[in-house]
């Protein structure tokens, strides 16, 4: 189904929804910094720039809580987080290097087990995708088969137009039910043109080639000179679209407390460190070789998906200007 | 016979980080002279007060304090000659730090009591918690404790509900 | 708009070149720890280089952000700490450096300072094709007193341009100094509220290098991990707390972090307590107690009944 909705108009349905209760996130500024986070009126939305951290924060919160323990003499009560009761949410002008990310996530959280907490916040999310209209030089999605008007992921897709106002086009029963439910909005489309999509100058990358490289060259002193540079932080993985590693922690006093499901990072040293002191992946370069394998290699081998859709968040945010486009890239050519 | 305990509406949680030769020694000279002293304290006995970690303080307040008491021995009485030396360069460096960050010092009180200053003693806890107790809750650690990212938030309201249940 | 003039980069990264070869033809050092070109265009990277062929890939430029001392630190394992390391040193670096053999972490003769007379770096790199710029030139740089360093074994030739501009970091501890404690602890929430616990602060940090982090530890837990409102309040002050009387004041934290906390005004501001109640403050001289492992006995105790 294709609509037309005017930008006024469009403001009216994000100022209803919110009116009627509805969690609506959308880009937004806060102290300073355009992230994804609830709206209280559709005058706080970020259109013109990508958001620091992606969108997948809807469904894979950055902490949440999955059980609560309190102690009563000597029995423990547990209680657990009902996942029935999370917010439905309007996440809304999601760029494509985001919401392409989102079939690729569902693989792996509805795969062997079936995450309650992720699945659903998921099924209890509308995506409102939005066409790119702007990149820089650290945009990647072209090069790893993403467009800038990519529709995976969207529920209900919005275009741009020359002369204002926006093209919607839904993709799945939850967009429709939007549309419906607020028809009087939406009138007819035009013939009126989008707006020119970014395009970001970069040549494609062949993945199976890629994959291919990876597939034999595990230990290769390339990962040395590549990855010696990185510090080991977490801002790649926390910033990416489609990284998903999370660990759990008992937090609290001995009374009571949580345990919770927090996002990690295989830049940590901590991520792979045993309890017996002894770390598998030993130094950086072995970390960093594994954000590498798992989003062209290991994830391809499970899924056949790539865990990257070219946001070049953290080409934009490594504090050592490691540059994973130009590392795959670079790979791509090899032999 | 203890005289009527004056009844109020908020009786604040006070911590006392002390050390175990001076502050403790003289707040257990308190106890044996029998003085009285508002019984919101509640005592953590440390080897000395260069033990005692501003992240203990932090800790604190994290963990419901509405005041907090460090004391120890007076310059120059240190049971290892130097330790408060060092922490008082330290507190004087964490108090600024909480009060930039906007903690309100009124509730952090810092004090020298000997093993013979019972008296000290009391009057440090006393005064502390009048002042804390005139203060109110401190609501903003309490507060922030509370809070939670959008993102794993969960505002239903059966869910409050069975969060305060529990 | 004060630009800031940078031509004299480019004489200094050929100097930087020949130098680096020559040092590693002679055997003068084993490595060399510098900057290197990346992809997109004025960016840069840190880079290890073992070969007198590699030397060509060095450069200094408006992008060299990185303080490289970091690289030099026993958390990272992965740089060889075997014989003489050539590094390339801003002012800001250079103090990281003698902080580090302050506190025994490092020693001047396993070192080849090769120092930069610098005019000024970017204050982020998220878009390095960006000119120079009263704006967009690190705040640190504003209040540098070390543009021209010194003690340094190699110094390329060229004469810092440094126009005097507005001191931010100054303007803004004023600023929330003069706020009540309620308003600056609404300011810190929010500040701190956007962390989102990736540690990048303390990864380029030279002075984080403990073997492990408090904030790592969960026996006992003395703050929270959870990326929740509470535990990154927690985890700044600590951070800020351990960094007193140490950070010198290269403001990696500040540039790296990805959610902008403005994490260097919490060090300016310890900076600027420290330098009032002990006369401490980071420089070039290497000091063997730092002003948080000393005392006098005369210090100032007003605060303490």
């Amino acid at each position: 189904m294709q609509k037309f909705i005017t930008e006024q108009n469009f403001n009216t349905l994000i100022d209803r929804l919110i009116g009627a209760g509805k969690r609506v996130v959308a880009p937004k500024l806060n102290a300073g910094t355009v992230l994804y986070e609830p709206l209280s009126g559709s005058g706080e939305m970020v259109l013109d720039q990508l958001p620091r951290r992606s969108g997948k924060e809807a469904f894979f919160p950055l902490c949440e809580d999955i059980v609560s323990y309190e102690k009563e003499g000597q029995k423990v009560k547990l209680t657990d987080i009902d996942p029935a009761l999370f917010p439905e949410t309007l996440l809304v002008a999601v760029r494509p290097c985001d919401t392409a990310a989102i079939p690729v996530l569902d693989a792996v959280f509805s795969w062997d087990y079936k995450d309650q907490f992720f699945l659903e916040r998921r099924n209890k999310t509308t995506i409102i995708g939005l066409a790119c209209t702007s990149s820089d030089d650290a945009c990647f999605c072209t090069a790893v088969g993403i467009s800038p008007d990519d529709r995976r992921g969207s529920d209900l897709f919005m275009t741009q137009l020359e002369g204002g106002g926006y093209l919607c086009e839904t993709h799945s029963e939850k967009g429709e039910a939007l549309l419906t439910a607020h028809a009087e909005l939406f009138t007819e489309p035009n013939s009126q043109k989008a707006k020119p999509l970014a395009k970001p100058e970069v040549e494609k990358v062949d993945l199976q080639k890629v994959k291919a490289w990876l597939d034999n060259n595990f230990e290769d002193p390339a990962w040395d000179s590549i990855a010696t540079r990185c510090v080991g932080c977490g801002a790649c993985a926390f910033v990416c679209p489609a990284c998903h590693c999370f660990d759990i922690v008992d937090e609290g006093t001995e009374k009571s407390g949580k345990r919770r499901k927090n996002w990690d990072a295989c830049g940590f040293w901590k991520f792979t460190h045993h309890a017996s002191g002894h770390n598998p992946r030993d130094g950086q370069p072995k970390r960093y070789r594994n954000r590498i394998m798992h989003k062209f290699k290991y994830y391809d081998d499970k899924f056949g998906q790539t865990l990257c859709t070219g946001c070049g968040r953290c080409i934009r945010l490594c504090p050592v200007g490691i540059d994973i486009a130009e590392i795959v890239g670079d790979i791509s050519r090899k032999n | 016979m203890h005289p009527e305990k004056q009844k109020h509406d908020f009786e604040p949680k006070i911590i006392a980080f002390v050390c175990t030769w001076c502050t403790y020694a003289g707040a257990d000279l308190a106890g044996t002279s029998r003085m009285q002293y508002p019984s919101n304290v509640r005592v953590l006995k440390f080897p000395c007060t260069g033990r005692i970690d501003p992240v203990f303080i932090l800790k604190a307040f994290q963990q419901g304090a509405d005041g907090v008491l460090v004391s120890g021995c007076h310059p120059g009485d240190c049971h290892y000659i130097a330790g408060n030396f060092h922490a008082r360069r330290r507190f004087a460096t964490f108090r600024k730090l909480l009060e930039f960050v906007g903690v309100d010092l009124q509730r952090l009180q810092f004090s020298w009591v000997s093993a013979a200053e019972g008296g000290k003693w009391v009057e440090m806890v006393t005064d502390l918690t009048e002042r804390v107790r005139g203060m109110g809750p401190m609501v903003e650690f309490k507060e922030l404790a509370m809070e939670e990212q959008w993102s794993g938030a969960i505002n239903t309201e059966e869910l409050k509900e069975a969060y305060e249940a529990i | 708009m004060t630009m800031i003039d940078t031509t004299s980069y480019t004489l200094i990264s050929e100097a930087i070149k020949t130098e680096a070869k020559r040092i590693l033809t002679d055997g003068t050092v084993t490595a060399v720890v510098g900057y290197a070109a990346a992809r997109r265009k004025g960016s840069v990277q840190p880079i290890v280089i073992t070969t007198p062929e590699d030397a060509d890939k060095l450069l200094f430029s408006k992008g060299a952000v990185n303080n490289l001392a970091v690289y030099l630190t026993k958390a990272k394992k992965e740089i060889p700490k075997t014989g003489r390391i050539g590094i390339v040193v801003k002012g800001c670096d250079l103090k990281a450096l003698v902080g580090l053999m302050g506190e025994s972490q490092l020693k001047r003769e396993n070192l080849y300072l090769i120092g930069i007379p610098c005019s000024g770096v970017l204050g982020s790199i998220i878009q390095p094709d960006t000119e120079l710029t009263e704006d967009t030139i690190a705040p640190k740089c504003l209040e540098c007193d070390v543009h021209m360093p010194t003690g340094c074994d190699f110094i390329p030739q060229g004469a810092p341009i440094t126009p005097e501009l507005e001191k931010k970091y100054a303007a803004e501890i004023a600023r929330l100094e003069a706020l009540t404690p309620a308003e600056r602890w609404s300011y810190w929430k929010e500040q701190f509220s956007k962390c989102i616990k990736c540690y990048a602060c303390r990864q380029v940090c030279p002075f984080c290098f403990c073997e492990q982090c408090l904030c790592d530890r969960n026996k006992p837990q003395m703050v929270e991990s959870t990326p929740r409102p509470a535990g990154n309040f927690a985890w700044h002050v600590i951070r800020a707390m351990h960094l007193a009387g140490r950070c010198a004041g290269c403001a990696e934290c500040e540039r790296v972090c990805p959610m902008d906390i403005p994490l260097n005004l919490l060090n300016r501001k310890m900076a600027k307590e420290l330098k009032e109640l002990y006369d401490h403050e980071a420089g070039l001289e290497i000091n063997e107690k730092g002003p948080l492992s000393m005392f006098n006995e005369k210090d100032d105790q007003s605060f303490i009944k």
